[in-house]
């Protein structure tokens, strides 16, 4: 073949070769590589909120168990009052160890607080707010937020404390655990536990 | 040249040694290919010939779905359901993680084990869980496979999965297209049409997605009953999977298996588009970050610290 | 031996099927020593047809890979076996741009190598599939083919484009000379230019395969194409070189001086260039640092305990610089026995390079810079070694066939002075 056949021809698919990679190039560069936005078009879904959230467990009222039994066979319990309200309220205490009966083992890892920082002098079936307000346990998170705000704040928009149910609250109820699930009010760091033995491995033992 | 003597009558010694050779060469090829034979019994035609998942209409998916079943029940020995749920519209999925309260107990990990069906023997799951020293966001600092009680002090725990990425290099370098992003933003995978290369492993900077490399081994009461085709079924031999933000709960609704079994609430999931969500208050009042931004992949799946 | 070619098409039917004749019988016609060979050969290649169907109906987990390096010895061996395909191109430049006499009786040596090679191509990518059975997958019309976005779809089409051209090249100049005929330019010389620059193509897009990974800081370097062409260019001559040095011995093909003496010129400055390569990837891997060269740490001197790499690496820089030194002798083309050496060194130190050399270290540290070491598992060894042995296999038998046309023994007259 002559060289003025061939000199054409290789230029001309050099060429070619060229502008489709740089049309590629620019293609993947400048243009959006999956096509238009789809979500332009369509309306952002925002869910009603129709179902609840509701907190797991409801915290109880706290009480003492005892080895007695009523006349229908079920276990006395004594609340808090029952004792307390017989006592003298110790504003100094700040932990279990001074104590002589009931609650000696008790102690408090709790910043600089004392019982009664928490605990309602005057009725010790409730908890009190920072301004004397007394709430019962249930409501223990409201009591947790007045100091702990930035933990409470996440918690509410859903980055902090666990959850299960569902993130679209049209189709069905949201279940969450409140503070006090995961954080002994005494000692509320978050306990040390063992990692489950999942996707840490190295790859399973081979067999030919 | 000629392998004959025209004087010597009858076939010579040559072809007689070639053709002895022949049939011992056949036998042995017969006795090599005995395993693919083998193999190819339990294989069906349907299943061979089934067309890619975009090109299957309503009717078609039916009738693999029940296949599908059919198989899973004859070699499991479990009645599950195969669902095909559609993406919501106007969603795009987008996954938070708070690295301040991630404890690194792997209750993640261990929840995606189950919910999606993996293989026992190898514990395996979409979610690999990294130990990082406290002052350093380089993973080359970072273990997986830690052990003893945490969180340890100095460490802080980063869980990585499939980031569903808007520019996802998997989906690029797929030859036959078995690997797609779904309008919600989920990278799904047609198990049924991938080739098993194992290009998309090579190409994911997040060590994202795995591959069958035997069938997978589940115990018939521990499998998952409600299952997505495109998600959480029991993958065949020769495979590629990966984590799909459990697309058979998340788009039914639900929550993804790894949030709910998270013991601290350290994740966070929702729809991007939707500006009351959890997942938009994350990103416009916490300080994110994603893993790798300079690769260019434009990952769905956030970082953040608490302060 | 030149007769006008004249013939009216109804004539290549017949004596198509002559040729095919002719091709079958000599391929099963030789001496003890040729028997010996393709027994074999015959043999090895079974061993890897059986752990192959072994591996498809077990599942890959028969092989050593993993999550974390994912692909092993059967993707090092189609890297490297494409470089050998694009490395007969070395020879055809000579011959047909240039008219080198020598180089142009011999070329088809090359060409044919082209073909067995492309074939181990094929091979070692079927083998590492963990579906092989949906390879029909990748057809367009019937199946999906991601063109152009997938690196690997273009591999696809310039590995089968690169078979074809040479396939009709090759058949085209065979039959003519079976029949005495002089071949006509116009039905090869364009296809000869195009396999010129198809062969630079297939050994590049390899090559973007692995650096378009942007996850893959070993890889993803520019100088990445380069360095496989370079090295495709000292270890395709280099195996040509053994290739005329046997046919030499074994027929009376005439393998003139000079070819050889051009291969070894071009080894020459490849080799060179390929060792510089390296140093300027060394460079640039070390003198920043940084986690980016966690893979070169790896790969040249071992990370966090774990070099089971350090010593195949060094190896390869070792062969390869000894069989630098001995091919830059002036006088190693008048001593066989330093030529072959050099050549195997050579050949064997790039094999290295691009199997352990440059596949596994990307692959460690993983994604997520966790170490997994990886070393082929038996049933990998066995189906390499199936693949390579029928490789040789084919290519044993495309010389078997066509040194005798080329040379003028078999042609047309001698079937038709059989019958």
């Amino acid at each position: 073949m002559k060289s003025s056949v061939i000199i054409p021809i290789a230029a001309a698919g050099i060429l070619v070769a060229t502008t489709s990679l740089a049309y590629w190039i620019y293609q993947r560069s400048f243009v959006p590589l999956h096509g238009h936005d789809a979500h332009a078009e369509v309306a952002p879904y925002i869910p009603a909120k129709t179902h609840e959230v509701h907190l797991h467990p409801n915290a109880e009222t706290p009480a003492v168990s005892t080895d007695l039994k009523n006349f229908k066979g079920q276990p006395v319990e004594l609340s808090c009052a029952n004792c307390h309200s017989t006592k003298t309220p110790n504003r100094e205490l700040v932990d279990g160890t001074d104590l002589k009966d009931f609650h000696q083992g008790l102690t408090v890892v709790h910043g600089e607080r004392s019982c009664l920082s928490c605990h309602d002098s005057e009725n010790y079936d409730n908890l009190h707010l920072a301004d004397g307000t007394s709430i019962p346990f249930s409501d223990t998170k409201r009591l947790c937020a007045q100091c702990h705000g930035p933990q409470h704040r996440d918690y509410e928009h859903g980055s902090h404390g666990g959850m299960t149910g569902y993130w679209d609250l049209s189709r069905g109820p949201r279940v969450r655990n409140t503070c006090t699930v995961c954080h002994d009010p005494h000692a509320p760091a978050y306990p040390q536990v063992m990692p489950a033995p999942f996707g840490a491995r190295e790859p399973a033992p081979k067999h030919h | 040249m000629s392998d004959s003597n025209p004087l010597k009558p009858g076939v010579s010694r040559r072809t007689a040694v070639k053709a002895l050779g022949a049939t011992l060469g056949a036998a042995a090829f017969a006795k090599a290919i005995a395993p693919l034979t083998d193999w190819a019994k339990d294989q069906s035609v349907d299943d061979f010939l089934q067309k890619h998942y975009k090109e299957l209409d309503l009717e078609a998916k039916q009738k693999v779905f029940r296949r599908l079943e059919a198989d899973t029940k004859e070699q499991y020995g479990a009645d599950v359901t195969i669902h095909d749920p559609q993406a919501i519209p106007g969603t795009k999925f987008g996954y938070a993680l708070n690295l301040s309260i991630c404890v690194g107990c792997r209750k993640c990990a261990e929840a995606c084990h189950v919910e999606n069906n993996h293989d026992r023997k190898s514990n395996n799951s979409y979610i690999r869980v990294l130990e990082m020293d406290k002052g350093s966001l380089d993973l080359a600092n970072g273990r997986a496979n830690y052990d003893g009680p945490v969180p340890k002090k100095n460490k802080f725990y980063m869980p990585v999965q499939c980031h569903q990425c808007d520019a996802p290099p998997c989906v690029d370098v797929c030859p036959v297209e078995a690997t797609w992003k779904e309008p919600d933003g989920i990278v799904a995978i047609d198990y049924n049409w991938c080739i098993g290369c194992r290009y998309c492993e090579a190409a994911c900077p997040y060590h994202a997605r795995r591959f069958n490399w035997e069938k997978p081994q589940v115990p018939t009461e521990e499998i998952t009953p409600v299952q997505g085709y495109l998600s959480n079924r029991i993958r065949p031999q020769g495979v590629m999977e990966k984590c799909t933000f459990c697309m058979h709960r998340t788009r039914e609704g639900r929550m993804p298996a790894c949030l709910e079994a998270c013991p601290t609430g350290a994740r966070v999931f929702g729809n991007l588009l939707d500006p009351d969500s959890e997942i938009r208050w994350v990103l416009e009042n916490k300080r994110v970050f994603v893993l790798k931004e300079e690769v260019g992949t434009k990952p769905n799946f956030f970082y953040f610290f608490d302060e | 031996m030149n007769k006008p070619a004249s013939s009216p098409s109804e004539h290549h039917i017949p004596s198509y099927l002559q040729f095919l004749r002719k091709m079958a019988f000599l391929s099963t016609e030789g001496n003890w020593m040729f028997y010996a060979w393709m027994t074999f050969l015959s043999g090895i290649a079974l061993v890897g047809l059986h752990a192959w169907g072994i591996q498809v109906r077990e599942g890959m987990i028969v092989t050593h890979m993993s999550d974390h390096v994912s692909w092993g010895l059967y993707i090092a061996n189609f890297t490297f076996m494409v470089g050998l395909a694009a490395g007969g191109v070395m020879m055809v430049i000579p011959a047909y741009l240039y008219h080198d006499h020598d180089m142009h009786d011999v070329v088809i040596v090359g060409e044919l190598l082209a073909i067995a090679a492309i074939f181990m191509c094929i091979g070692f990518v079927v083998a590492d599939l963990g579906r092989p059975d949906r390879v029909w997958h990748m057809i367009p019309g019937i199946g999906k083919f991601n063109f152009p976005i997938s690196m690997l779809t273009w591999d696809v089409i310039v590995l089968n484009g690169y078979l074809l051209i040479n396939l009709h090249i090759c058949g085209y100049l065979l039959y003519m000379r079976f029949l005495g005929k002089k071949p006509n330019s116009k039905w090869y010389v364009p296809f000869v230019f195009i396999s010129i620059f198809w062969a630079i193509s297939i050994h590049t897009v390899t090559a973007f395969l692995y650096s378009g990974l942007g996850g893959r800081p070993f890889w993803n370097t520019a100088l990445l194409a380069p360095r496989f062409l370079t090295s495709a260019f000292v270890a395709g001559p280099g195996f040509i070189i053994i290739a005329l040095t046997i046919i030499r011995k074994v027929s009376n093909f005439h393998v003139g001086d000079g070819a050889i003496k051009i291969l070894v010129n071009i080894m020459r400055v490849t080799i060179l260039i390929n060792l510089l390569m390296l140093v300027s990837e060394v460079f640039t891997e070390f003198y920043s640092g940084g986690s980016h060269t966690a893979s070169a740490q790896y790969l040249f001197f071992g990370l966090h305990g774990f070099n089971a790499l350090v010593p195949w690496i060094w190896t390869s820089i070792g062969l390869t610089v000894a069989a630098t030194l001995m091919l830059l002798c002036p006088k190693v083309t008048e001593h066989p026995g330093m030529l072959i050496t050099a050549c195997i060194l050579a050949f064997v130190g790039i094999w290295i390079e691009k199997g352990m050399g440059l596949i596994i270290p990307g692959f460690i540290p993983s994604t997520l810079h966790e170490i997994v070491e990886y070393l082929p598992s038996p049933t990998e060894w066995k189906v390499s070694a199936g693949i390579w042995a029928a490789g040789l296999l084919i290519y044993t038998l495309a010389l078997r066939v066509a040194i005798p046309i080329f040379s003028g023994e078999v042609s047309l007259e001698d079937t038709h002075k059989d019958d």
